[in-house]
């Protein structure tokens, strides 16, 4: 990874972590602790996203002191290859077919969460599992990286809300920025 | 409340690196055992382990605040709804299985709790950058976990700017659902393009002061890594392997 | 004595521009002197800058054209807004300015005396044991300034260095920029405050739309 890259991907980071406050704010039931995830990968490529997912992950725990989350990782791998696909494919042109693309996202992503729940808290059902994870969040467990952890429900708003901030970022991004980013040249 | 707590116990002096394997073998060992004898003495462990510290106090509450949720969840989810045979514990009929599972599980997150939330403690981040850069880690790996915490505040501050200023030019931050929807827009853009205008002058900045210069960076407060040091981070290792090797080996631990 | 770094007919174009910041320009940096460039927002000032030391295009992308010759081997940089410089590893003053020559691999008591020395110089020695981000804007400028002298460069070049300072730092940095001249190197500063840098530059240029349109003395340039 370039100097330029290591510099975007802790932007990355920071944005994932600090969006939390603003969505908070606005008392609106997501997260939206992707987007510096997603925006890598339609910015730098795979690798700068992957590497800002897991590095999220990381520094969530470090600031939040719940380290019994870091096996949700895995799911931030997820996001960031599904999200250099989608815009490899051209899905962050329009809202309408960012808003889909990120839905389907929160599907993969929250069925990824099931197993991994399963593992951590050994959820014998299914059944069992959403209901854990949506008491968790209904106790409010103080955490952003709860990604996936959640009722699927809320994973499905939350990735596409996910996907159309990003799109609209790239779309609002002035030219002379935006001719930085090889990787948007389509 | 979470976060480092200065302090002269041996973790504080120990090389960083240390308490980092303790922490990370005590993680992988506690999803080795599954019967709530050996868990409990990972969890015995890992307290001590804020003992050796000094740091139970700063530790204790974080540590508990953030497990107990989790136990209530998982007495009920296993205990219970568990299944038979069930034993009675007061006015409560329980799974006997279900509350074994239970507090094997229980005790693992409490466990990994105690022993993160002490190495966070008791780890400062000066002398982990410096012990980090005389292992001659990548600059990357250092300025990824160290330099983004120094700027997460800073973005914290500026969206609490942005969200002032954009309150003065009547947002509502309350209304409908949609509304609040719309809302993000105004909020989040300005955020991510501001910081991502000034890319460009930190690298510039970074590569100016030799961060490319392909370089091995000098450390100038190295912690000491004494031979026994190193030999605690093997043994840790191979324990570790051990713990797999017999649950493998069909040892129920 | 041969220039330090040489332009001639310099054209650079930044990545997506339809027109280029620098036009044709030519110019020529001395050791030992501080030149001091104006011009309005968009003239081109901080592109040639980057480009006199080398940062343009290898950093920013773009195209070069025209003849550029440099003999600088250790180019430093300051920019106006200090927090954007501050590499965000360093948990005290004294670290930060012993990043550069650190990262360069120099032996550790070298280090420890230039950050020392110019810790001294920018007089923020007795900021050293602070948290870089609990400064004022306008102390943390003077310790990036200390940061990039600790690399003892031949070549500085700074972009508004003092907006964020109050006069009398100003006056205490221009007057820091005419002694790392006077030690060797050749400075290069973009500023608007002519005045306040015509009293340690000896040479003046004016930009206007990528060329410069103005070459003299500071007095000249105060005209």
């Amino acid at each position: 990874m370039t100097l330029r890259d290591l510099v975007l991907v802790r932007l990355g980071v920071a944005v994932n972590l600090v969006i939390g406050q603003i969505v908070a704010a606005l008392l609106l039931p997501v997260f939206l602790d992707a987007v510096g995830t997603i925006l890598l990968a339609a910015l730098v490529g795979p690798r700068a996203a992957i590497v800002t997912g897991l590095t999220s992950q990381v520094l969530a725990a470090v600031l939040s002191g719940n380290f019994a989350w870091l096996p949700f990782g895995i799911i931030q791998v997820i996001i960031a290859v599904y999200a250099w696909v989608a815009a490899r494919a051209g899905a962050f042109r329009s809202l309408y077919t960012a808003i889909p693309a990120g839905f389907l996202l929160g599907a993969i992503a929250g069925g990824t969460a099931a197993p991994i729940a399963y593992f951590v808290f050994g959820g014998a059902t299914a059944g069992g599992v959403t209901a854990v994870t949506t008491v968790l969040r209904g106790i409010g467990l103080p955490l952003s990286m709860a990604v996936g952890v959640s009722s699927i429900g809320t994973d499905l708003l939350d990735k596409s809300l996910a996907f159309a901030m990003v799109a609209l970022i790239l779309r609002t991004l002035p030219s002379h920025l935006a001719a930085r980013f090889p990787a948007l040249a389509r | 409340m979470i976060g480092y707590v200065a302090g002269d116990s041996p973790l504080h002096r120990a090389h960083p690196y240390t308490p980092l394997a303790w922490a990370g073998a005590l993680l992988l060992v506690a999803f080795a055992v599954s019967t709530p004898a050996a868990i409990g003495a990972v969890v015995l462990a890992a307290v001590a382990t804020a003992v050796v510290g000094r740091v139970v106090p700063s530790v204790m509450r974080p540590a508990l605040l953030l497990a107990l949720p989790t136990w209530g969840l998982l007495l009920v989810l296993h205990g219970v709804l568990g299944p038979d045979p069930r034993i009675a514990l007061g006015p409560l009929s329980l799974s006997q299985p279900g509350l074994t599972r239970a507090l094997v599980l229980g005790g693992r997150i409490t466990a990994i709790l105690f022993a993160f939330l002490t190495v966070l403690a008791t780890i400062s981040p000066p002398r982990l950058v410096e012990a980090m850069t005389a292992r001659g880690a990548p600059f990357g790996r250092i300025y990824l976990l160290v330099s983004t915490l120094t700027l997460v505040p800073r973005m914290r501050s500026r969206a609490a700017l942005i969200l002032e200023a954009q309150q003065c030019r009547g947002l509502q931050l309350g209304g409908s659902p949609l509304a609040r929807l719309r809302a993000l827009g105004p909020l989040v853009l300005p955020l991510v393009l501001g910081a991502l205008a000034e890319v460009d002058e930190q690298v510039l900045a970074l590569d100016a002061r030799g961060v490319t210069s392909g370089a091995r960076r000098t450390p100038l407060a190295p912690p000491p890594d004494r031979a026994g040091e190193r030999a605690v981070r093997w043994v840790l290792g191979l324990l570790v392997v051990a713990a797999y090797a017999a649950k493998f080996a069909g040892h129920g631990l | 004595m041969k220039p330090i770094v040489r332009l001639r007919g310099g054209s650079f174009t930044y990545p997506g521009a339809r027109s280029p910041a620098l036009d044709g320009l030519d110019l020529e940096l001395r050791r030992g002197e501080v030149t001091v460039v104006t011009g309005p927002i968009g003239a081109g000032t901080t592109t040639l800058l980057l480009v006199v030391a080398g940062f343009a295009p290898r950093l920013t992308g773009g195209t070069l054209a025209g003849e550029r010759e440099s003999l600088a081997v250790r180019p430093g940089i300051v920019f106006a807004t200090p927090w954007t410089q501050l590499t965000g590893l360093c948990h005290t003053v004294h670290a930060e300015v012993a990043f550069g020559p650190a990262s360069h691999g120099r032996p550790r008591e070298q280090v420890l005396a230039v950050a020392d020395r110019v810790m001294r110089q920018a007089q923020v020695d007795h900021l050293a044991d602070r948290d870089p981000n609990t400064l004022s804007g306008g102390e943390l400028q003077r310790v990036i300034v200390a940061a990039a002298l600790a690399l003892e460069p031949d070549l500085l070049v700074l972009d508004d260095p003092a907006a964020e300072l109050d006069p009398a730092a100003a006056d205490v940095l221009y007057a820091l920029l005419r002694e790392v001249a006077e030690a060797g190197a050749a400075v290069l500063v973009a500023t608007p405050d002519v005045e306040r840098a015509a009293r340690v530059a000896t040479r003046a240029l004016r930009l206007e739309q990528g060329r410069v349109v103005k070459d003299g003395t500071p007095s000249e340039a105060l005209e």
